[in-house]
């Protein structure tokens, strides 16, 4: 497996204290992401690790999964690996790991990896699909079939929404999402919303690329308004 | 009389008029009045001639009290201006230890009353007692080894807990009767003569104290209004304490305070590295008999504080005060003291007494919750924290009674030591194991100086890199022979300066010993320190030299030349080097290496007796001395370079353990800490970003089941001893480099508390060099959360 970053890090992505695998390679551009030297094999540096050698480093870490700790996978996008992540997962479940993952979600076969999943977060980054398919390269109607899969399969679910200016903070697209959620049981999922940053910004020039984002940050109070807005259709709202 | 409020504002007041003092010459003024004594004291026992030296100290070393004390009691005549972090003038490059006890006299700044002339005498006088004479020899002997510092030792002064308890109990008056008693019956002519020293030095406080109530009377009659009233208590405190027990919280501080000078100057100078142990349950009792609330007491105690504070600098260094834990049930030990205690430090934030707090399983929240404001308030002073959980297994497997556990405390830095019973020689010897590698990989000859150590026969690289584990085992044997025979030396040199009256508060009374003596056990406990450094480097080292044979075996017998030449002309083998696995990042090769270096040296140093035939005691901790160690040191197989610092206690070298906190944990849990009975040192620069609680309690909280529990209360270890040690510093390089560059701004009352090994120090005060190493072992990839 190809990983481009790992490490600690507490009630961020899954509960407790996690041991986060970032995978390299990615089937989407998104222009805002905070970690692009994770997109391609081509950019940046990474190590290569077996399936086993990972269960093998997760099983010495055992003693930092605390407060429900466990493995997080992500990206890039983790289910570009597929083959040795179903592999790996398998080889944490019965090892008795928590394990969680964070998609993209346009990973048809999500569903097949789903007995070794405990969380899932799925992000869905916009809901118009032609929008979804001109800021990160694919449509979002596989999204929104594995959004519907987990939910039927009443998998513990976290819906991420990367919150952007001039992406999908406008009435039309807030709208799109609430209309969505409001077609699914929102007692089976919970949302967060992620709002702009430049994390990334540096990392984009350190890789070579160009970063193209500009005027992009939203201001809290749309934030609050637009969670406002989610849980008076009965979802729940978090902050990590 | 009093409000929390004076109180305060005068504690205050006293610490500004302690660092405003630029000369500290009381400590000459003892070594003077010793000196012109020395005839008359000729022909008695070293044990009498220290009592009577005492006694000659405390009827005429000058005393006052400041305008705004509470308590009468001073440190100032104790220290000299010398240690060295502290010192402006401290360079790493030119350090050579405290070996030289006629050194201080260095210190000492001649003026009109201390000329050349007079300073120069008493330095003499000095350098011809049985005392300097004896250790003068045992370090010319070892110079060789300890020039480079393949090993080095010291005569311990300081780096006791005395028990204090039994006199702010029953007062003095208690030992005095069973001293008399004990004489009565003793038919040992030897112990007669202790016992009698002993009795003599005893009676010293009594005259300390009635010294300063005539001098409380003299200010109170100078005085007027309240501050009048002020000083007729203190002078009625002085004729009550300490002959008679305490029955009050002013009283227990000042009877304690009165011990503690006296203590001191028995040692005079510099006796660094004493210790009250567990403060909140020496002073609880006394604030309990009056009821007094947490506000009051802890403005008494500030008072408390400020005397451990010594001059401009706060000389007087190292040490500690601890605070919480349990008892060998289990029990929870925690009580209102220890909250005044905290409450008293955080208000302060002075550079000196040392803050420790015991945890355990069963600490209750609100004592992580008080211990926020310090973790998350920049430039206050943070707490060193132990783990009793562990620390009491250590003890038991030192043989420690299952009613004494909860008595350990820590002298000075990090070394647990049973109150009043337990002599550890904490920091005797120190053995440099990358300087014993270096000697091994080059025919006992120094890769930085090119002088012949001891030679060995010759052998060809690939061999030797071959058989470098056992090569290096067996010479560090030798070595460790050598270091304790010459560790044993010092303290049989020590041993020509009894001290009674310390002996008192130290099983000295039952025993009928001095605590130094080095034919009888005098205290109920006793062993000698040994502080191990370079672990990490050496496992580093180790699994590179593995690495080197299994991939580029072509390659090996450049190695020794390309560590020579500090990899001058070998950058491509160097990048090779540093490539291979580190410890710290939970790597299971490596860390099994550290491991199996951990239980093999601390086993071979453990099988070393001291002169009373009782272990060596394996501290793997390194006191600054990773840097000055380091600095004779060459370029070791792990890619580190010459003259580099060493790495900090059990710690990864800093830079090399770049997966963050989870990792490093992982490798640091793997270390056999049972084995550890001297201690270890090791500390986690922490970017406080990671706390995000709105509170100081939620931080404190936080910081407790991210970091502390993960590390000392693991259910993952339940069949091992977990870690029992932390320090940390919670800022940034970025931060600390803001505040050197704009002190007004980010200290302005020139205070800025850091963490440095056991201690903490004002961060200003400290010498470049130290300065950059805080900055640098913060290491912040490696504490990545």
């Amino acid at each position: 497996m190809n990983i481009f970053q790992k490490g600690f890090n507490y009630s961020q992505d899954g509960p407790g204290n996690r041991l986060v695998y970032h995978l390299k390679g990615c089937n989407m551009h998104c222009p805002w992401c905070s970690n692009p030297e994770g997109m391609s094999t081509s950019v940046g540096t990474y190590t290569v690790m077996t399936p086993s050698e990972l269960v093998s480093e997760a099983i010495s870490s055992k003693p930092m999964f605390f407060d429900g700790g466990g493995v997080t996978f992500t990206g890039g996008e983790a289910t570009q690996q597929s083959v040795e992540l179903a592999e790996v997962l398998r080889g944490l479940s019965e090892n008795g790991i928590n394990t969680a993952m964070e998609t993209n979600g346009t990973y048809r076969q999500l569903g097949d990896l789903f007995c070794w999943i405990d969380h899932l977060m799925i992000d869905f980054k916009h809901p118009l699909s032609e929008r979804h398919k001109r800021f990160t390269g694919l449509p979002n109607d596989v999204v929104k079939d594995n959004i519907r899969l987990a939910i039927a399969k009443e998998k513990d679910l976290l819906v991420r929404i990367p919150f952007i200016g001039g992406v999908n903070n406008d009435r039309e697209s807030i709208d799109g999402f609430l209309d969505f959620f409001k077609s699914l049981d929102t007692d089976r999922f919970r949302v967060e919303i992620l709002p702009y940053h430049e994390y990334g910004k540096d990392k984009w020039e350190k890789c070579g690329l160009p970063y193209a984002m500009q005027h992009a940050f939203v201001s809290e109070d749309e934030r609050t308004k637009f969670e406002q807005q989610l849980m008076a259709i009965g979802v729940a709202v978090i902050r990590t | 009389m009093y409000t929390a409020q004076s109180v305060t504002a005068l504690a205050k007041a006293l610490f500004k008029e302690e660092r405003a003092k630029q000369r500290l010459d009381g400590w000459f003024l003892t070594r003077e009045i010793v000196c012109n004594k020395a005839e008359e004291l000729k022909g008695l026992s070293k044990e009498l001639r220290a009592a009577k030296e005492l006694e000659a100290i405390v009827k005429e070393l000058p005393l006052s009290i400041s305008d705004y004390a509470l308590f009468a009691g001073s440190q100032s005549d104790a220290f000299a201006r010398s240690y060295a972090l502290i010192n402006p003038a401290f360079q790493v490059e030119t350090f050579s230890g405290y070996c030289d006890p006629t050194a201080v006299y260095g210190d000492i700044e001649p003026n009109e009353e201390f000329t050349k002339e007079r300073i120069e005498r008493v330095r003499e006088f000095s350098k011809n007692t049985a005392y300097v004479k004896r250790l003068s020899a045992m370090y010319d002997r070892f110079d060789p080894y300890t020039e480079e510092v393949a090993f080095f030792i010291e005569q311990v002064t300081g780096h006791i807990i005395p028990d204090f308890r039994p006199v702010l109990k029953h007062g003095v008056k208690a030992i005095l009767d069973e001293l008399v008693q004990r004489m009565e019956n003793e038919s040992d002519p030897y112990k007669r003569d202790n016992y009698q020293a002993m009795t003599i030095a005893l009676g010293c406080v009594l005259t300390l104290g009635k010294r300063y109530a005539d001098l409380a009377a003299k200010k109170a009659a100078a005085a007027e209004g309240e501050r009048r009233s002020e000083f007729k208590y203190l002078e009625k405190t002085l004729r009550k304490i300490p002959y008679n027990g305490c029955e009050t919280l002013f009283e227990a501080i000042q009877c304690y305070m009165l011990l503690w000078e006296l203590m001191c100057l028995e040692q005079a100078p510099n006796p660094f590295a004493f210790s009250v142990g567990n403060a909140d349950r020496v002073f609880e009792p006394y604030r309990a008999m009056e009821n007094l609330s947490r506000e009051d007491a802890a403005a008494l105690l500030k008072h408390f504080l400020v005397f451990f504070n010594v001059g401009d600098r706060s000389w007087a260094i190292s040490q500690n005060l601890i605070v919480s834990g349990r008892d060998e049930k289990g029990n929870d030990l925690t009580n209102p003291t220890s909250y005044a205690l905290l409450d008293a430090y955080f208000d302060m934030n002075l550079p000196q007494p040392i803050l420790s707090v015991k945890l355990h399983q069963n600490t209750p929240v609100k004592v992580y919750e008080e211990l926020g404001r310090f973790f998350f308030s920049p430039g206050v002073l943070t707490p060193s924290l132990f783990n009793d959980d562990s620390v009491f297994e250590l003890l038991r497997a030192r043989n420690v009674a299952e009613d004494d556990l909860k008595d350990y405390s820590v002298a000075g830095c990090q070394e647990p030591l049973i109150m009043g019973k337990d002599n550890g020689n904490t920091t005797n010897s120190w053995l440099n194991m990358p300087k014993i590698l270096e000697l091994c990989l080059n025919g006992g000859k120094s890769m930085i100086t090119g002088k012949v150590i001891e030679e060995t026969a010759p052998v060809d690289s690939v061999t030797l890199l071959k058989n470098i584990r056992e090569t290096f085992y067996t010479t560090c044997e030798h070595y460790v022979d050598l270091m304790c025979e010459a560790a044993n030396g010092a303290s049989k040199a020590i041993s020509e300066l009894p001290v009674p009256f310390l002996s008192c508060f130290m099983g000295g009374v039952s025993s009928g010993y001095d605590m130094r003596d080095t034919e009888h056990q005098g205290t109920p406990y006793n062993g000698s320190g040994c502080l191990i450094h370079g672990l990490s480097v050496m496992a580093d080292s180790f699994v590179a030299i593995d690495k080197l044979l299994a991939e580029r075996p072509e390659d090996a017998d450049k190695l020794i030349e390309a560590l020579k030449c500090d990899f001058v002309g070998y950058e491509d083998l160097h990048a090779f080097l540093k490539a291979a696995p580190k410890f710290g990042n939970n790597i299971a090769v490596v860390d099994e290496e550290a491991a199996e270096i951990a239980n093999r040296i601390s086993d071979m140093v453990a099988a070393h007796k001291n002169y009373l035939g009782n272990p060596f005691r394996a501290d793997w901790a390194s006191p600054t001395t990773h840097l000055t160690y380091g600095y004779w040191v060459a370029a070791t197989p792990d890619g580190r370079h010459a003259r580099e610092q060493l790495n900090y206690g059990v710690d990864p070298l800093y830079g090399e353990a770049s997966g963050g906190m989870g990792f490093r944990i992982l490798s640091n849990m793997k270390l056999p800490f049972a084995k550890m009975g001297g201690g270890y040192a090791s500390h986690l620069g922490i970017d406080p970003k990671y706390f995000t609680a709105d509170t100081f309690e939620g931080k404190g909280t936080d910081f407790a089941n991210r970091v502390i529990k993960p590390l000392f209360f693991n259910a993952e270890m339940k069949d091992r001893v977990s870690p029992f040690y932390l320090y940390v510093n919670v800022t940034t390089p970025d931060t600390l480099r803001k505040v050197l560059a704009d002190p007004k701004k980010y200290a302005p009352n020139g205070v800025y508390i850091m963490r440095i090994h056991g201690t903490f120090v004002n961060f200003l005060d400290l010498s470049p060099a130290i300065q950059q190493d805080i900055i640098k072992r913060l290491d912040p990839h490696s504490t990545e959360m």
